[in-house]
């Protein structure tokens, strides 16, 4: 490890405090996205600051894109930048974040405090119909929507993604999280008639 | 499932908010009544009627404000505080 760099143990990481949780795979798949990066913003100046950059926010509770970043808008000054396949265009934002002077908000730390993990498999609808009480079906949920509601009976931030809905979680959940997912999908496959 | 509207996140299981209590008329303490003051730090209201109060939605930690009826315990309506202000 080279001198001033952490490297940082997410929780289903060899040494992570979720490690040697199964994540559930087959009609219902569980993946753990909580390494790609991502950085948050929150307070007075997030919104002005970001729009200075160029980033166009969209409405509260509504997704967003910037070169190739999602932009999630969780409140009108508490936005999330995912980058799952733009870590560049990210780094930048980031680097410019913290040389700025100017009144800019200040780190919401979701790269460290938030799990991130897409649900997905043919059993998808009725999974998620399981673990979230909201209707969350495409006629009423679309592709740019956010839900801060529970899922698996913790508070989460879900959307759509190509392949599934993203959930956002407290990381210190992530164990919990993992077996509340398994056990939903132990009980569908039980019950499938 | 007993339902709260959310000003920002629309209805919602009331299991996702979580209530603050009643808004409430803050006396400066150097100019109240040590028996007032008193009253007011110790004493909770207890009538019937339609009180305002602070709830908060707690994944999305959104405060906002309901008014309810202390009888029947039915939500009224829910607004965002500026809205209060302005009625003020």
């Amino acid at each position: 490890m080279a001198a001033g760099t952490a490297t940082r143990i997410y929780p289903f990481m060899p040494g992570g405090a979720a490690d040697g949780t199964k994540l559930a795979s087959g009609a219902v798949v569980l993946s753990d996205l909580t390494d790609r990066p991502r950085f948050g913003l929150k307070g007075g100046g997030s919104a002005a600051w970001l729009a200075a950059q160029g980033v166009k926010l969209p409405a509260v509770n509504r997704i967003g894109d910037h070169r190739g970043m999602r932009v999630l808008r969780l409140g009108n000054e508490d936005i999330l930048l995912l980058a799952e396949d733009a870590a560049e265009t990210l780094a930048q934002i980031n680097t410019g974040w913290q040389a700025a002077t100017v009144p800019k908000g200040y780190s919401s730390w979701r790269e460290e405090g938030w799990a991130w993990m897409r649900l997905s498999g043919p059993d998808l609808a009725k999974a998620m119909s399981g673990l979230c009480a909201l209707d969350l079906r495409p006629q009423k949920f679309g592709v740019d929507d956010i839900a801060q509601t529970r899922v698996g009976h913790i508070e989460a931030v879900t959307f759509r993604s190509p392949t599934g809905f993203d959930i956002l979680f407290d990381i210190t959940a992530s164990a919990y999280f993992a077996r509340a997912v398994a056990a939903m999908a132990g009980h569908i496959e039980e019950h499938r008639g | 499932m007993k339902l709260l509207t959310c000003p920002m996140n629309g209805p919602r299981n009331i299991d996702e908010f979580q209530c603050f209590g009643p808004v409430r008329a803050r006396p400066d303490p150097n100019a109240t009544a040590d028996r007032d003051w008193s009253r007011h730090l110790f004493r909770a209201e207890n009538r019937k009627g339609i009180v305002v109060e602070w709830w908060r939605h707690v994944p999305s930690n959104y405060f906002f404000l309901a008014e309810r009826d202390l009888v029947s315990n039915e939500i009224i309506r829910t607004f965002d505080a500026p809205q209060l202000r302005d009625r003020a």
